[in-house]
């Protein structure tokens, strides 16, 4: 088990967990934490976050140009599907699946559509996330 | 439990151009005290075979900006690298004809399970202890 993290905190991804926000990859990440790399978990969420708040930015600024390059934002859209099957973030994985679709179909509205989707679900998870993480920090002061 | 009984690490190449997913496969390999050299895209890849660089296994993503990953398991076996383990690794259904066409010897759907990458490294071992 994630020897590392608190209690509150575990609780917290596991509320994510039950609510299918987050999937069992989630809890096999946790277990990937041990002593030798006790800042794992936090390290991954914020490449996690950082990552793909890159990622939407570039997936609009892609989306608003003149002639869509569909395969660019495939591209993109790849990448964070990606990393979010790795953390476990699994509607944003769902929601990068869809987008797959219709850059396929070059469908430049479907894409639209399913960027506003993308970022809702995006941001409801690295917000929770960096909640969880500020709630470990907390955690960890408390105890000093 | 992944064993060596011969005590020399295992040399894995980690192909990858997403940070998260190096990041945790590298987390992954560290548990099995691999030596890990990793490279952000195909090309890069090839590059190390080319500089003489030895590995026993490859774990290889599918979609890299420059050189995809099956365009660099081709070019690697075509380096005359037929002992090397070269496992595909993508979230992507359509890979695994793609990698096996190439010349992968596996393919693994992202994202990898940490048992998964065991019972190959322990295929690896043995096949290095066999040979000694």
């Amino acid at each position: 088990m994630a020897a590392t993290m608190k209690l509150s905190t575990l609780g917290y991804a596991a509320s994510m967990l039950s609510t299918g926000l987050l999937d069992e990859q989630f809890q096999k990440l946790l277990l990937l934490q041990d002593g030798s790399d006790p800042n794992f978990v936090v390290e991954i969420i914020t490449l996690f976050c950082e990552d793909g708040e890159r990622t939407i930015g570039e997936l609009t600024k892609q989306l608003d140009k003149r002639c869509v390059n569909f395969d660019e934002v495939a591209d993109f859209v790849h990448k964070l599907e990606g990393s979010s099957a790795t953390v476990g973030a699994q509607r944003v994985k769902n929601a990068c699946i869809q987008f797959l679709e219709f850059c396929k179909e070059k469908s430049r509205d479907g894409c639209l559509k399913t960027l506003d989707t993308l970022r809702v679900v995006f941001y409801d998870v690295s917000g929770k996330f960096k909640a969880m993480l500020q709630l470990e920090q907390q955690q960890a002061e408390a105890t000093k | 439990m992944v064993s060596n009984a011969h005590g020399s690490p295992v040399k894995a190449l980690l192909v990858e151009d997403i940070a998260v997913c190096t990041f945790v496969l590298s987390a992954m390999l560290r548990r099995f005290n691999c030596e890990i050299g990793v490279a952000n895209n195909g090309k890069e890849a090839v590059d190390f075979f080319l500089d003489g660089k030895k590995f026993d296994i490859v774990l290889c993503d599918k979609d890299m900006p420059i050189m995809s990953g099956p365009e660099a398991v081709e070019k690697i076996r075509a380096l005359g690298e037929t002992d090397v383990m070269i496992v595909g690794v993508s979230a992507d259904d359509n890979a695994m004809e793609a990698f096996m066409n190439a010349g992968a010897d596996v393919f693994v759907h992202k994202p990898m399970k940490l048992e998964t990458l065991g019972t190959m490294i322990q295929e690896v071992i043995n096949k290095k202890n066999a040979m000694i």
